[in-house]
């Protein structure tokens, strides 16, 4: 096979870039969700208000944080706030955005990052935990979800609903006493992108990424997709991409070396 | 006797119902859901209160000790403990090291938590965790032997948690510093985080909508670092302030470690940037370089180097290479001191400054 110019953190953050209206409010968390805010902000969205739940607001882009708190997410910011007042911006509705990532995604949205296995209390594996996810998801208009795709993290039931997606479809999230008309917008992973059904809830393949088949995605789910009857076929990452994204983002590969092993 | 006073609300509804209720005494507020995680920090409202009556006989002090002194008088064994900064910010990593080396146990808030709680966990040093980010470094990753031996302990029972989220822990702390009970909060709903939190879920009696309320979260002790204090414990703090204005208001016991102790003119000459006035301080340490090897903002970056000996030893399962580490740079350490030396001393943080203000790489 023939070896590919780019890494699948390199593809997910390029292909996630170009989904972001210009001029929101956007939250990033760690990783990969960072990197793709970042470089939409070097080439589509240069307006994108991007705040950080440590309180930093709109920092000027210079190199990438290497967490949610350290000093580049204050770099000539136009504010230094603080974590309430960050997270209250979301619960005001100020927020359009909220990028997320997760180690589990169900059919709804719903997002796991706290714990893998059957019982809570002997965990498997023990993960950090909502941190602010569960604020992003819960109360932001429009969740995007970025993550690896296979089996094991497209799963038919998470083990645990860290973050509600669309919980168990229409209607729930409301009756759960969320906020009204918010949820899942989009999900990226490196074999396409989804969004969901309106009247379902449900995900739904929206966009093949280059080179994948519907048979390759579906054989990687565990859970019944639906197919957009448009499914559209994703663009390669361009040069002016991969060469802002290696060069200017994360020059020094702290995320971007993650994916090498998996080219 | 009281007079029975009957109270009545004319509520118009978001959707434009107009709806009367009364609330009178002996009407309960009805419990609609809530979630089964414990309550770890019993301080109540009235409680903290008195504390904060004594202690602000101490207002005028000269607070100025070392931190042996300051732990040694103000934390305890036993203490439900927060601790300033968050994720790679402004952690307050000398004390943890003197805690590390003191043996010291606590029950612990844990919002954003990184490489402080780590060190604390790989070292059975916390034994209740109300948890909103525990275990990740963020971009490098999960430490393999940590998340291993917490999974252990949580099995054996040895580590009891609640489910929190960022966000509900610091409007925890924040209800705390507001000096009242509880806050409503919009998120946690219909998750399993919920499920494993102990917050409510109830009826709003002003609008009769279904609301999520959190417990206030009143502390024993908490620790922050700064950048600048006086001796009376007036501190200024550069950047993001995390949950750190909450935290200091709603702790019976503060102890500030600062970079740098500073003339009281220079705080009066700009009081506006005092966001820890000295009524809140127990004790001020001065300790340079207090949170290295995490990031102190205009002053030096995080030492991605250091964090990756760490980060490597603890990929190691057994725990082994982690037990040499801790040899190494903490039990081997008599101060923070030589700590800093083993790193690189002031020639690395004069590197770290540099990167700190663009002019160097990480």
């Amino acid at each position: 096979m023939e070896k590919k110019q780019y890494n699948p953190i390199e593809l997910m953050a390029c292909i996630a870039s170009r989904y972001l209206e210009d001029g929101r409010l956007i939250f990033a968390g760690t990783g990969i969700p960072m990197l793709a805010v970042s470089l939409a902000q070097k080439i589509y969205a240069p307006n994108l208000i991007l705040v950080y739940e440590a309180g930093g607001i709109s920092p000027e882009a210079s190199m990438l944080p290497l967490s949610v708190a350290d000093s580049r997410t204050t770099y000539r910011a136009i504010c230094c706030a603080n974590m309430p007042e960050a997270m209250e911006m979301l619960q005001k509705g100020l927020v359009t955005y909220a990028f997320l990532g997760g180690a589990q995604i169900d059919m709804y949205g719903n997002l796991n990052s706290t714990m893998i296995g059957k019982d809570y209390w002997h965990p498997q594996t023990r993960l950090p935990g909502s941190g602010g996810a569960n604020e992003l998801g819960s109360l932001a208009w429009k969740t995007l979800i970025i993550m690896n795709h296979n089996r094991r993290r497209f799963v038919e039931k998470v083990d645990f609903i860290t973050t509600p997606g669309y919980l168990t479809g229409p209607g729930a999230r409301e009756r759960a006493c969320l906020p009204p008309g918010n949820g899942p917008h989009l999900v990226f992973t490196e074999l396409g992108i989804f969004d969901f059904e309106e009247k379902s809830k449900r995900m739904r393949l929206k966009s093949l990424l280059p080179g994948i088949t519907r048979e390759k995605v579906i054989a990687e789910t565990g859970f019944e997709l639906i197919i957009s009857d448009k499914l559209n076929q994703e663009k390669e990452p361009t040069p002016e991409e991969l060469k802002a994204l290696r060069e200017d983002v994360d020059p020094w590969r702290v995320v971007l070396s993650r994916g090498d092993n998996d080219q | 006797m009281t007079n029975k006073v009957r109270i009545v609300f004319a509520v118009t509804f978001p959707r434009g119902k107009v709806t009367e209720f009364t609330g009178t005494e002996g009407n309960e507020m009805e419990i609609l859901d809530q979630g089964n995680g414990e309550i770890f920090s019993k301080i109540t409202p009235d409680e903290f209160r008195r504390h904060m009556f004594a202690k602000a006989e101490r207002v005028n002090l000269d607070k100025r000790m070392d931190l042996r002194e300051a732990i040694g008088r103000f934390i305890k064994n036993g203490d439900y403990l927060s601790i300033g900064g968050c994720g790679f910010v402004r952690l307050p990593i000398a004390f943890v090291h003197e805690v590390l080396r003191r043996q010291l146990t606590f029950r612990m808030a844990a919002g954003t938590r990184t490489f402080d709680v780590d060190l604390l966990l790989d070292n059975d040093r916390i034994t209740e965790l109300d948890i909103g980010y525990i275990l990740g470094l963020e971009m490098l990753g999960i430490p393999q032997y940590t998340r291993i031996h917490v999974s252990e302990r949580l099995s054996r029972g040895d580590l009891k948690i609640t489910e929190w989220s960022n966000g509900s822990m610091a409007w925890r702390h924040k209800a705390a510093a507001m000096g009242v009970s509880f806050m409503q909060v919009r998120s946690l709903a219909g998750s399993d985080t919920f499920r494993h939190s102990a917050a409510k879920k109830v009826k709003c009696p002003f609008t009769g909508e279904e609301v999520i309320l959190v417990p206030a979260l009143y502390c024993d002790a908490c620790v922050i670092h700064v950048h600048r204090a006086d001796k009376y414990g007036n501190c200024q703090i550069d950047g993001m302030l995390n949950e750190d204005l909450e935290k200091a208001r709603s702790a019976k016991n503060l102890i500030i470690t600062t970079e740098k102790i500073i003339d009281t003119k220079e705080i009066r000459n700009d009081g506006a940037r005092t966001v820890i006035p000295q009524f809140y301080v127990d004790a001020v340490v001065e300790i340079p370089c207090g949170a290295y090897p995490t990031n102190m903002p205009g002053l030096y970056y995080l030492d991605l180097d250091h964090l990756k000996v760490y980060t490597r030893a603890a990929q190691d399962r057994t725990g082994e290479n982690l037990k040499k580490y801790y040899r190494d740079y903490v039990f081997g350490t008599k101060d923070f001191n030589e700590y800093l030396e083993k790193c690189g001393g002031l020639k690395r943080i004069e590197e770290l400054k540099k990167i700190e203000l663009m002019e160097g790489r990480v």
